[in-house]
């Protein structure tokens, strides 16, 4: 292991904010996610979900069709979303703390391409299932032109993490948390992108 | 213990100077600070010698051996040191407590001092050398900085001769004194009444903002000049570098040099409008342009009828792995959005939800979408110049097909 793969994530200015980028991530690699952890004591410091192909994540950016939505709550109104990509579901939540997230739900009509912007979280059901979802910071309908830009966006993603996170320590993390051979996901982005050609 | 032999080594110093003193009594008082108060024999030496010529106003008796003189640059926090240097520049004093303050320099570099009130120095004088023994280094808003107390012993030597300050390029800047070369590329308004001028200055690596705080006898500098600033404080302003000028000599220079203000592309997708974007209102006042309130009230000017209406975007571009701010101005954003300013004003005026409409309208317009962004970069945030929608390319899919399905 080469010296460079060893330095711990970059520094946070101090003092000052940065926003956490968005990762790429097919529904079909999120799903298999676990490890949730917190990184600082801080009440603010964020948190992130490891992903299987050895990366951190504190939030997600996706493009996928709206196929269903549901107003749950009586008191606390919030909405539950799937939006589906060429791997899988992703479930989408959007409460009160995102109020603009459910007035934008509110106004879709499925179904429809949206682009989601959100945080991921791991809920574990009283069943012993593991559930991920996304808490929603916006959902947006966009075309079918800016679909397939993400599905090209996602892959390549994925595949930058297949080939860099080996050696580095969130990606020896994941090869140790998740036993999941690298391969599966390679096939994954494989048929996602052959269905953009149908 | 046996402390004649310490006893008479400081007395002999003091006869030297001709002066008697009991060779008993120095022994008495070693003892009790060795064995009574667990003082290391060296230290109690020289506390007893430094209690003596204090007592017998004899200077040149402290001992501590002699101390190593340090270079400005080799200068730790924390540590007592003896420096030789020059009086660069005179600042006045921000507060009753401090004496004098100010930069001193040497070949090596150069440090921002302050001499207390109570330390009873002599006035330093500018363009003069002096020594400081047992002086504090210490560390003020992350610079290092050298504390002149009332344990210090100021001399004024002979002259090092001229100083040639180094200059540093601009991107490299850190936190405490610098010498740089560049020219004046932006002239900001300014944003307090005690701010006499301030801008960016850039040179062939990058940019730095600037600033002159109002005092007698300091200038403006002109816009598309090239200065070399000796001695400027580099402060750190929100995470960024930023130079005061007020200490430095500005020397205007001949010529023109090639600098870089960061031109700057980010590609990614659209995932955060910030609120501030959509139809917004500015203040009127000439040169303040200050992004009024929903009651049409500028922080400076207070309420602003007749203000100006303007359309910008304010947000967040992410490629995945890094997220940049972006402020797009009026003639990018109308074309972004295909609205103008003219139909934005029409529908905030028609419509029940105002200016809020077209921040909505906006994103929709942008989220989620794949956008190339070019511009300038101050601060982290890049200020759009010209902007393009990405398009679905076919021949990408057909790259990454291909890397997908290539065996690991």
């Amino acid at each position: 292991m080469t010296n460079g793969s060893l330095a711990p994530a970059p520094q946070r200015r101090e003092g000052g904010f940065e926003r956490e980028p968005a990762r790429r991530v097919f529904a079909g690699e999120l799903r298999e996610s676990r490890i949730h952890f917190k990184e600082g004591q801080d009440e603010k410091s964020p948190s992130f979900v490891l992903l299987p192909t050895g990366e951190r994540c504190n939030r997600v950016f996706f493009v996928g069709t709206l196929t269903e939505k549901k107003k749950q709550g009586e008191q606390n109104l919030f909405y539950r979303a799937r939006v589906v990509d060429p791997t899988g579901t992703f479930f989408v939540m959007a409460g009160s703390y995102q109020p603009d997230a459910m007035q934008q739900i509110a106004r879709l009509e499925p179904p429809a391409f949206v682009a989601v912007v959100g945080k991921p979280n791991v809920y574990q059901a009283p069943d012993g299932a593991v559930l991920i979802s996304v808490r929603c910071e916006s959902i947006t309908p966009v075309d079918k032109d800016t679909r397939d830009q993400w599905v090209l966006d996602c892959a390549r993603a994925t595949l930058d993490r297949l080939e860099t996170s080996p050696g580095t320590p969130d990606g020896e993390r994941a090869r140790r948390e998740y036993a999941v051979d690298p391969a599966v996901f390679r096939k994954m982005v494989y048929e996602a992108l052959a269905q953009l050609q149908l | 213990m046996d402390f004649s032999k310490t006893a008479e080594r400081i007395s002999q110093k003091v006869t030297s100077h001709g002066h008697t003193v009991e060779m008993t009594a120095i022994e008495a008082k070693l003892r009790r600070l060795v064995e009574e108060f667990g003082v290391p024999p060296v230290e109690a030496e020289r506390t007893v010698t430094n209690e003596l010529a204090r007592e017998l106003s004899l200077p040149g008796l402290q001992t501590g051996g002699p101390v190593e003189t340090k270079t400005i640059d080799s200068l730790v926090p924390g540590e007592w040191v003896a420096v030789e240097c020059k009086v660069v520049a005179l600042a006045a004093a921000p507060s009753p407590t401090i004496a004098q303050t100010g930069i001193l320099a040497d070949s090596t570099g150069a440090v921002r001092f302050v001499v207390w009130s109570r330390a009873n120095a002599p006035v330093l004088k500018q363009g003069s050398w002096y020594r400081f023994e047992s002086a504090v280094v210490d560390q003020y808003r992350g610079s290092v900085n050298l504390k002149i107390h009332s344990g210090t012993k100021v001399t004024e030597v002979a002259g090092g001769g001229a100083l040639r300050p180094t200059l540093v390029p601009i991107a490299s800047l850190s936190p405490g004194i610098a010498s740089v070369r560049g020219k004046v590329v932006q002239e900001w308004e300014p944003t307090s009444g005690r701010i006499l001028q301030s801008g960016l200055i850039a040179d062939e690596t990058g940019s730095v903002r600037f600033v002159i705080w109002k005092e007698g006898g300091r200038e403006r500098l002109n816009p598309g000049t090239v200065y070399t600033i000796f001695y400027a404080s580099v402060d750190d302003f929100s995470g960024r570098p930023s130079l005061t000028l007020n200490t430095a000599t500005v020397v205007p220079e001949e010529g023109d040099i090639a600098v870089s203000i960061g031109d700057a592309t980010f590609e990614g997708a659209f995932v955060h409008l910030a609120p501030g974007s959509g139809l917004i209102k500015r203040c009127p006042v000439e040169g303040c342009n200050r992004v009024l309130s929903r009651q049409n009230y500028c922080p400076v000017h207070e309420i602003q009828p007749n203000f100006q209406y303007d359309l910008r975007i304010k947000g967040w571009l992410d490629n995945g792995k890094e997220t940049r701010e972006v402020l797009v101005p009026r003639a990018v954003t109308e074309d972004l959005v295909g609205m103008s300013l003219e139909q934005a004003k029409e529908i905030a005026e028609n419509t029940p939800l105002g200016m809020d409409e077209i921040f909505l309208r906006f994103r929709d317009a942008l989220l989620g979408r794949y956008f190339s962004c070019r511009g300038r970069e101050i601060d982290g945030r890049l200020l759009v110049s010209g902007c393009t929608t990405l398009r679905f390319q076919p021949e990408r899919l057909a790259e990454l097909l291909n890397r997908a399905g290539a065996s690991p």
